[in-house]
């Protein structure tokens, strides 16, 4: 009896080590080097992943974003012609209709090697405020967010990002 | 007993697998490393000891294109054998472009006597593809009017994504290459860098 008692506290025991052990294990069997060569997109959607609103009626709702480090997209309203504006839209057909975007004001910059050269761009953190009208039910709106993204010396090209947000409209 | 054996052994993995992780790690570091070496990326000037772009393409013959410029015309990069030429990627929506524009003209007109020319390769990004006519035909007036503003003396060439990937992939903005008289990648400079270092290059592409 103290025998099976032994030997059912050293299975416990090993199966405890054995199960902290397996995270290390796992490390050495994935196949995740280290750093991704891959860069960071420069902007992302950050929330709401989900809004109620009531339908048949314009509704306000508020988009985050984040603009990586180092890194600033052109406002809606960037100041040189040349530049291409930030803008959000919605395509039809999702049965979400945008009624309108407001864009937050923002920081004029200017580069170090063109200090008279001023540019109004977005950086950290900024929201768009779009009105939805819904019809009723549940929608998965995929909102464009259309931006071109720079630091203080370069700049990728023009792109868009997907702001996914589930609309319950009730 | 047997539950001490028992430990000790699965303590034994358990330093046999931290070992291997940073061992497989350590190898990964540098077959990362020698990948950046034999690619494009940044790494210390030897000279100087600045962080600087280095291209893959750097000592290696400049791969051939041929773009058309706002006439219409077709434009061959062999066309300029005999001659230094550098191929500046660009497009009107990217500010640190607008501020290099200037020099650039003024390096070009200072040492075009000497055999230099300038190829001026727009890039218009995700967004315009040739598909896409209006937008195509806008771009390609945007462009037209930048190079009227800026008096643009060399040529501007249109359609850059379409040689992007001989050249690296270029995707941030400027990104400049140093072609000399024998066709050879000399230099390459990625994003808004000085007057003098682009004249550096070019007279490094005027001399091998």
């Amino acid at each position: 009896m103290i025998r099976l008692k032994l030997h059912i506290e050293i299975a416990i025991a090993t199966v405890l080590i054995a199960v902290y052990t397996l995270p290390a294990l796992a490390q050495f069997i994935g196949n995740s080097p280290g750093r991704s060569l891959q860069k960071a997109p420069p902007v992302r959607f950050v929330y709401p992943e989900q809004v109620h609103i009531s339908a048949g009626k314009p509704a306000a709702v508020a988009l985050h974003f984040r603009v990586a480090e180092g890194m600033h997209v052109n406002s809606h309203t960037p100041r040189e012609d040349f530049l291409i504006p930030t803008t959000f839209s919605i395509p039809a057909g999702e049965g979400v209709r945008l009624e309108s975007a407001s864009y937050p004001v923002g920081s004029d910059i200017s580069l170090p090697s063109a200090p008279k050269m001023k540019i109004n761009v977005y950086s950290d953190e900024f929201t768009v405020e779009a009105r939805m009208m819904a019809a009723p039910g549940n929608h998965l709106v995929k909102g464009v967010l259309h931006f071109q993204a720079c630091n203080e010396t370069q700049c990728l090209p023009p792109q868009t990002i997907t702001a996914a947000v589930d609309v319950v409209a009730k | 007993m047997i539950v001490l054996f028992a430990v000790l052994f699965i303590l034994a993995i358990f330093a046999w697998a931290g070992w291997a992780n940073w061992e497989y790690r350590q190898q990964a570091a540098k077959r990362e490393a020698a990948t950046m070496a034999a690619s494009s990326g940044f790494a210390a000037d030897p000279d100087t000891g600045t962080v600087v772009f280095h291209s893959a393409l750097t000592g290696k013959p400049a791969p051939d294109f041929t773009l058309k410029n706002l006439q219409d015309q077709p434009v061959s990069l062999a066309s300029y054998r005999g001659k230094a030429v550098m191929i500046n990627f660009w497009a009107t929506w990217c500010a640190p472009c607008k501020v290099e524009t200037p020099w650039l003209v003024e390096l070009r007109n200072k040492y075009a006597p000497q055999g230099f020319e300038l190829l001026g390769v727009s890039s218009q990004g995700d967004d315009v593809t040739p598909k896409d006519k209006t937008a195509w035909d806008k771009d390609k007036v945007d462009i037209a009017k930048f190079a009227q503003q800026e008096k643009l003396p060399y040529p501007v060439l249109l359609g850059g994504d379409g040689i992007s990937k001989p050249y690296g992939g270029v995707e941030d903005l400027p990104t400049s290459f140093f072609v000399n008289r024998k066709g050879v990648v000399v230099a390459a400079v990625m994003g808004l860098t000085s007057q003098s270092e682009l004249e550096r290059d070019i007279q490094k592409a005027l001399q091998d």
